[in-house]
C-alpha cells in the first residue's frame, strides 16, 4: 500500500520534474515534443481539477443550506449563478454572438455577468474614498513619507491634479509627470525587484523540495 | 466648540462620503469637462513607438485577459491598441486566459474591424479560451495550431489567411497583453524572455508600479497604465474614446480623495494643538 500511496507518486514528481525541468535548457527535437505531451496532459489534469472544484463548491454550499448556516440564503445564489450562465451556455453551444445578435450565453453575460462583476469592483471605488479618510494619518515619519508619495501618485496621474500642481508649484518648474516617473522607476521598482526576487527563490526552493521529495504535503495525509 | 465640530467632521458617517463621491462622478459623466493630460507618460509612449514601427503585416497577438470587473480600465486599452494595429494594417490574433474576456473580446471586435474595413478570418481571427495559460504560452513556442488548432467558430486556424506563414513565436512580431490578472508576467517570462518576443502590457492603475523591473530591464517594451494609459493612447493615435471620456470623473474622484485625506489630517493636527 505504501508502494503505491507514496512511492510511486514521489517517483512520478522526481521523474517528470526533472525532465520537464532539463526540456528548458535542452532544444532538441525530442524535448520539445515532451513538453507538448506534457501541456496537454496539464490542459486535461486542469479540466479534472475545475470539476473536482465545481464539485466542492457545490458539496460546501449544499451542506451550509442543509445546516441553516449563517447566510445560508445567500448559498443558493451560488446554484442560481450558475444556472444563470450554465444552462444559456450550453444552449447557446458557448457562443456569445450569432452574427451580430447576442445569443442566450451573450445576453446572459451582458445582462448578468457584466452588470453584477461591475458593480462589485465599482463598489470598491467607494470603500476606499472613505477608508483614505479615516485612515490615512500622518502619526510617524514614515507615514509621512507614505502620504507624500500618495499626493504625489494621487495628483500626478490625472489632469487636474497636474493642473493644481501647476496652480501651486509651477514656480518650481519641476513637472508633477517627472516625480511620478521618478517614483514608479526607482523606489517603486526597487521594492518589487526584492520582492519578485525573494517570491522566484522561494518558488525555486519550493519546487526542488517537492522534485526531491522533500515537501509532500500533496500526497495528502495517509 | 470648535473641538466638538472637527471631531465630528473626522467621524462623519461614511455614507456621506459615498454620497459626495456618486454625487462627484455623476456629474463628470453626465457633463464632462474635457480636461486632457499635459505630458504622454514615458511608457505610453514607448509602446506606441513600438508598434508604430512594425511593418504592415506583422503578426500580433492580443492576449486579452480581463473581465467586466476590469473592463472600464482595461477595456479602452484594448479598444485603443486594436485602432492602432488595424490603422497599421498588421495582422491581429486574439487570445484570451480569462474566461469572463470572451463576450468582451467580441464586443471590441464588433466595432473596431469595420471601422478600418478588416475582415475576419483574413486580417484578425479570435481564438477560443484556454483555462491554462502556462501551457498555452509553452505550446505556441513550438508550435501554436498544436493549442489553436481552431478559431472560436471552430474552422480550421491553418486555413485562415491571416494565419499565412505563423507557425510559433518566431513570426510573431509583437504581443500586446491587457490583462486584470498577472498574464503580462507570464508572457514575459515564457515568450518575451526565453524566445524573444517583444511583449507590451496593459494593466490596472493599481498594478502599474509592480511592472516597473519589467520596463526598467526592456523586459517589456512599453506599458499602459489604467484609464491614463487607455486616454494616452488614445491622444497618439488620435482617436478619442472611452478612456479620454473617462478620465473627468477619474480626475475629480482622485481629487476628492486627495482632499479629504488633506482635510482629516489638518484637523487633526489642530486636534492636537487645541
Amino acid at each position: 500500500m505504501k508502494l503505491i500511496k507514496k512511492y510511486i507518486p514521489l517517483a512520478i514528481v522526481f521523474v517528470f520534474g526533472i525532465l520537464t525541468l532539463l526540456t528548458y535548457y535542452v532544444p532538441h527535437k525530442h524535448s520539445v515534443n515532451f513538453l507538448e505531451a506534457m501541456n496537454k496532459w496539464e490542459n486535461i489534469v486542469s479540466a479534472f481539477a475545475f470539476f473536482l472544484g465545481l464539485i466542492s463548491l457545490f458539496y460546501s454550499h449544499y451542506a451550509k443550506i442543509s445546516r441553516k448556516a449563517d447566510g445560508w440564503g445567500y448559498s443558493i445564489f451560488v446554484y442560481i449563478g450558475f444556472l444563470a450562465i450554465a444552462v444559456p451556455a450550453y444552449v447557446s453551444h458557448g457562443k456569445n454572438m450569432n452574427g451580430s445578435s447576442l445569443t442566450w450565453l451573450g445576453w446572459a453575460f451582458q445582462y448578468i455577468y457584466n452588470p453584477l462583476s461591475a458593480t462589485m469592483f465599482a463598489v470598491l471605488a467607494f470603500y476606499i474614498v472613505s477608508t483614505a479618510y479615516k485612515s490615512f494619518r500622518i502619526k510617524s515619519l514614515q507615514a509621512f513619507v507614505l502620504f507624500v508619495a500618495a499626493m504625489v501618485l494621487i495628483l500626478g496621474n490625472v489632469p487636474l491634479g497636474q493642473m493644481i500642481w501647476e496652480k501651486l508649484f509651477g514656480w518650481t518648474s519641476c513637472a508633477i509627470s517627472d516625480i511620478v516617473d521618478w517614483i514608479l522607476h526607482v523606489p517603486a521598482v526597487a521594492g518589487k525587484r526584492g520582492i519578485m526576487i525573494g517570491i522566484a527563490i522561494g518558488a525555486v526552493v519550493t519546487a526542488l523540495k517537492i522534485i526531491f521529495g522533500i515537501e509532500r504535503q500533496y500526497l495528502g495525509k495517509d | 466648540m470648535l473641538k466638538d465640530k472637527l471631531n465630528a467632521v473626522l467621524k462623519i458617517d461614511r455614507r456621506w462620503i459615498f454620497l459626495a463621491l456618486a454625487v462627484v462622478l455623476f456629474g463628470a459623466i453626465m457633463h464632462p469637462l474635457g480636461l486632457i493630460s499635459n505630458k504622454i507618460s514615458r511608457d505610453t509612449q514607448s509602446a506606441y513607438d513600438f508598434m508604430n514601427k512594425l511593418p504592415a503585416g506583422s503578426f500580433v497577438i492580443l492576449s486579452l485577459d480581463y473581465d467586466p470587473a476590469t473592463s472600464p480600465e482595461l477595456n479602452p486599452q484594448a479598444m485603443a491598441v486594436a485602432r492602432h494595429a488595424f490603422s497599421k494594417d498588421l495582422r491581429v490574433g486574439v487570445v484570451t486566459y480569462a474566461a469572463g474576456a470572451t463576450a468582451l473580446i467580441e464586443k471590441v471586435f464588433s466595432v473596431v474591424p469595420g471601422e478600418f474595413k478588416k475582415e475576419y478570418g483574413r486580417d484578425y481571427v479570435i481564438f477560443p479560451y484556454q483555462p491554462n495559460a502556462v501551457a498555452a504560452l509553452t505550446q505556441m513556442a513550438s508550435d501554436i495550431y498544436g493549442i489553436y488548432d481552431k478559431d472560436k467558430d471552430g474552422k480550421d486556424a491553418r486555413s485562415l489567411p491571416v494565419m499565412k506563414e505563423i507557425k510559433n513565436y518566431k513570426n510573431v512580431s509583437l504581443v500586446v497583453c491587457i490583462a486584470g490578472t498577472s498574464m503580462p508576467d507570464a508572457w514575459v517570462a515564457y515568450a518575451g524572455d526565453k524566445y524573444g518576443v517583444p511583449v507590451i502590457a496593459g494593466v490596472t492603475a493599481i498594478s502599474q508600479p509592480g511592472y516597473g523591473p519589467y520596463l526598467q530591464k526592456k523586459q517589456l517594451k512599453g506599458l499602459l497604465g489604467g484609464m491614463k494609459g487607455a486616454a494616452e493612447y488614445e491622444y497618439l493615435i488620435k482617436t478619442p474614446g472611452e478612456g479620454t471620456s473617462g478620465m473627468d470623473a477619474l480626475s475629480l474622484a482622485h481629487v476628492m480623495v486627495a482632499a479629504l485625506i488633506i482635510v482629516s489630517n489638518i484637523a487633526i493636527v489642530i486636534l492636537k494643538y487645541l
